[in-house]
């Protein structure tokens, strides 16, 4: 009876002890949930410029196997399937405990280290439809280090299951981040309680100084300059760098940045007003992440303003852009809904789905694995009430590396 | 000066357009302010007498049968009110009335705000029972908000005080079109707001006090006045006179207390009513059942108090709770009590469970939707989250569109008493009507123009704003006298 009873405690105890993936007879894979589904839907957009309607797709140990036409004896069927979503340009789980204070360009950190896996932020990105996302160190340092792209779920919250990629891309900052409250604008003079820099000319000079020094330390083995290897590997093209910068002057200094050291691949995040200097975009060659629209224009950092048909002139004048959700807990900036906004704003449905999925993809330096839905790539899908990126669309379901994180069939987390 | 941005549509609406030219320019006023400013001058406005054609008339949104679309339909609008609407062609049309729309469009009843603070100066008192206060005095025909109402289909208000005090002043039902506030209100003086949830650094238990006091202080009051009057000592007359209240006509005369209320006060028959102190003559019309009451609730254990002060006073059926999001969990007390509510917040409420950090969503609207409680939904700000993006998410999140849109149009009309005015384009309605350029809840869909009482009021090609903001366009060359 004691026994019977203490069983039944365990049972209703069982709700809060999911997750029940972890090992408890030591072979794991036995208690893992379930990573093989086959869900047919009436429309299936792959994010590679195809559109399977009445398809299917099967998913096998977490990967997807197979798109096809029909049913394919799917246990699930939803409206629209959709890639998850790849978000370029969250700042969660990465408090100012993660910025170096004693330098200004630390580009050899990598923001793994400074991760919280039992975040509860990763768990309400994926409800929201995101997948995949970046944590990006806070922008105090001028070249923060290295992000980190990782699932939101999906496994165990372990590096194993979850990072995707590390040392995939650099992170920068311009603009006001780096140098506010660096020094008072009056009373205490400067001294050695302060840091630098103090204006944007001095983050800018951050900078080039270090992008410099890795230079002559190429030139000179006598001369070392710690993550000059980093740097390198940015002039060298092997190793995109993202920079944030939102108002058009940092944008412009962002663009001259590239055009001095001839830098290969620069990602501008943030760049609300990329649009204030059309021509140079297109001559530099940078790719862009927009911050989420609102409806005030306002948006970004220092105070940069988005008209809402900038994705669609991007579009126009050919320049790669992501669109972002930068994690933000409003409900309205969701990622998901970012792409309603860009249409509102004039954006055909193909570019606004592949801006949420391929495009940060590649700009992560991860679309070997995420970001479209291609046989061999992780099955990390949403499920949609209704033609995705309406605002009267709903994701009923998510699924994460073949796990089905939101069920369509309760409509509630799982 | 914005005519040459733009772009002719139709050649009926370009003439349109052209009449209402005085209203194209930049700032916040103009929009709605300098129609009804040259409305005498232009002969399409003198008459209040339009018709209106879209390739699709709602005249019902909340309709589920579909009875309440016409295909290729026409408006009427005589007066200021709908005179007819049916199939374009079936409808007789007055022949010298201007025809504007066209097959693009769909007419769309304008959107009904059940409750907002916005739109005035500084929305809260400082203390606690204020109902002598009135919104006529603070509101701001000027204010962006009003602009931004039409700019998202908003074509009726009830804007109302602050939740700060306990008691707060008398409301108002407005239009967002006029340089007046009297040009803009559609119902002076309604309603009273109330807030069971306590203020900034104020405990519950004090803000549950202070709400029985004010009623306990009317009491009082009244006792005193009669008791006064039955001595031979008319204390209020005198006071009203020396203060220069109009006592004439009925506000001369007695009339004995009829309310609900579990108390009541003999004898007020023997005051003139307009002799009645300015605070307590409020809450006697409350009491009374004369004005409806908003009482806020920030959360669910407020709603038990609201209900409670409401009941014992004798006004629990004309009260309207106005809710926070976490307030769902009262919803079986709410549907008990029968009375209807307006959502202010967000439209899914989250909790974190404080052990495991595991966060449980929960959709409001959904909650009283099965609770069978009638709902309106509320714009969470002036732009970002209008009427129409509320009703599109709710969509989204689990309610039927006829659902969604009921509780942005026929559901506020019906909690404002406004149902035969507002709320759907039937005959004998307001002339309210939204030209949308699509479906009603579509992302990509815009409010093209906009007709209050049948007066053209917005028309989205000459809204700088709406040009700066969503194609880019230049500030300055607005300001620039070459355009």
């Amino acid at each position: 009876m004691i026994a019977f009873l203490s069983a039944l405690a365990l049972a209703s105890f069982q709700p809060v002890a999911l997750p029940a993936t972890v090992p408890q007879d030591g072979s794991g894979e036995k208690n893992r949930p379930r990573r093989s589904w086959t869900i047919s839907a009436d429309k299936i957009y792959t994010a590679d410029g195809n559109v399977v309607e009445n398809g299917f797709v099967r998913v096998e140990d977490g990967k997807i196997r197979a798109i096809g036409k029909g049913a394919g004896d799917a246990e699930l069927h939803v409206a629209a399937i959709t890639p998850g979503l790849v978000e370029a340009a969250s700042q969660i789980s990465l408090g100012p405990g993660s910025v170096e204070q004693d330098r200004e360009v630390t580009p050899e950190f990598g923001a793994e280290e400074g991760i919280d896996l039992f975040s509860t932020d990763w768990t309400r990105q994926l409800k929201d439809g995101v997948t995949t996302t970046v944590a990006i160190p806070d922008d105090y340092n001028v070249v923060g280090g290295q992000p980190v792209v990782i699932k939101t779920g999906g496994g165990e919250p372990t590096f194993e299951d979850r990072v995707v990629g590390t040392g995939t891309l650099l992170r920068g900052c311009f603009g006001q981040s780096p140098s506010y409250n660096n020094s008072p604008f009056s009373g205490r003079p400067f001294g050695i309680f302060n840091r630098r820099p103090t204006t944007r000319m001095g983050v800018e000079w951050e900078i080039r100084d270090a992008f410099y020094k890795a230079v002559r330390s190429r030139r000179d083995a006598s001369f070392t300059y710690p993550g000059a290897d980093v740097l390198l590997r940015v002039l060298d093209g092997d190793l995109p760098i993202m920079i944030h910068a939102s108002a058009s002057l940092d944008i412009r200094t962002a663009m001259l940045f590239k055009e001095e050291f001839a830098i290969p691949h620069l990602v501008i995040e943030g760049a609300a007003e990329a649009m204030h200097e059309p021509e140079m975009l297109v001559r530099c060659g940078a790719s862009v992440v927009l911050p989420p629209f609102s409806f005030s224009g306002n948006t970004g950092t220092d105070g940069a303003y988005m008209p809402w048909n900038t994705a669609e002139k991007l579009r126009e004048l050919g320049v790669t852009f992501a669109l972002s959700g930068t994690g933000s807990s409003d409900p309205d900036q969701a990622l998901a809904l970012q792409p309603a906004h860009a249409m509102r704003g004039g954006l055909p449905f193909d570019a606004a789905l592949e801006a949420v999925t391929i495009v940060p993809a590649r700009m992560l330096g991860v679309d070997d694995r995420v970001g479209s839905i291609a046989t061999g790539k992780d099955a990390d899908l949403l499920l949609w009430s209704g033609k995705p990126f309406e605002y009267t669309s709903r994701i009923v379901g998510v699924l994460v590396s073949g796990e089905l994180a939101v069920d369509p069939r309760i409509g509630q987390e799982l | 000066m914005l005519g040459n941005h733009s772009t002719s549509r139709t050649s009926t609406l370009a003439r349109t357009v052209d009449r209402s030219r005085g209203a194209a320019l930049l700032g916040a006023a103009v929009l709605s302010a300098s129609l009804a400013g040259h409305a005498a001058a232009s002969p399409f406005q003198a008459d209040d007498t339009v018709v209106i054609e879209a390739g699709k008339v709602v005249v019902d949104p909340s309709k589920t049968d579909g009875s309440g679309v016409i295909e290729d339909g026409v408006v009427v609008v005589e007066g200021g009110r709908v005179t007819k609407v049916g199939k374009r062609g079936e409808v007789e049309v007055p022949w010298e009335a201007e025809v504007v729309g066209g097959p693009e469009y769909t007419a769309f009843p304008g959107f009904v705000e059940a409750y907002s603070s916005r739109g005035m100066d500084r929305a809260n008192e400082g203390i606690d029972v204020a109902p002598f206060l009135d919104v006529r005095d603070s509101v701001d025909p000027i204010n962006v908000y009003f602009q931004d109402c039409l700019r998202w289909g908003i074509t009726t208000v009830n804007v109302q005080q602050g939740s700060d005090c306990v008691v707060g002043g008398k409301g108002r039902v407005l239009k967002p079109v006029g340089i007046t506030v009297d040009q803009m209100t559609v119902r002076p003086t309604y309603g009273l707001v109330l807030s069971a949830s306590p203020k900034r650094g104020k405990s519950r238990a004090t803000q549950a006090q202070a709400l029985r006091d004010a009623f306990g202080d009317l009491h009082r009051y009244l006792d005193e006045i009669v008791a006064d009057a039955k001595d031979g000592n008319d204390r209020a007359k005198r006071e009203a006179l020396f203060q220069g209240r109009d006592l004439e006509g009925e506000n001369g005369k007695g009339r004995a207390m009829k309310s609900e209320a579990d108390w009541k006060v003999d004898g007020l028959e023997l005051i003139p009513r307009g002799a009645i102190d300015e605070k307590q003559a409020p809450l006697l019309d409350l009491v009374e059942g004369r004005v409806p009451a908003f009482f806020h609730c920030g959360s669910p254990q407020d709603v038990h108090l609201a209900l409670r002060v409401a009941k014992d006073n004798g006004f629990l059926g004309r009260t309207t709770l106005v809710l926070d999001d976490s307030c769902w969990k009262a919803a079986d007390v709410i549907k008990t009590a029968g009375v209807p509510v307006i959502l202010t917040g967000p439209l899914m409420h989250t909790e974190t469970d404080p052990v495991t950090g595991e966060e449980t969503e929960t959709f409001v609207a959904g909650v009283f939707r099965d609770a069978g409680v009638p709902f309106a939904l509320s714009s969470q700000d002036s732009s970002t989250a209008s009427l129409w993006y509320q009703a599109a998410r709710a969509t989204g999140l689990g309610l039927t569109r006829e659902q969604a849109l009921a509780a942005v149009t026929s559901v506020p009309a019906n909690v404002l008493g406004l149902d035969a005015d507002v709320g759907t384009l039937s005959t004998g309605r307001l002339g309210n009507v939204l030209l949308l350029s699509g479906d009603p809840l579509a992302s990509t869909t815009w409010v093209e123009h906009v007709f209050v009482e049948g007066h053209h009021v917005y028309d989205r090609s000459k809204d700088p704003r709406n040009k700066i903001l969503i194609e880019g366009d230049d500030p300055l060359d607005y300001l620039s006298p070459a355009k």
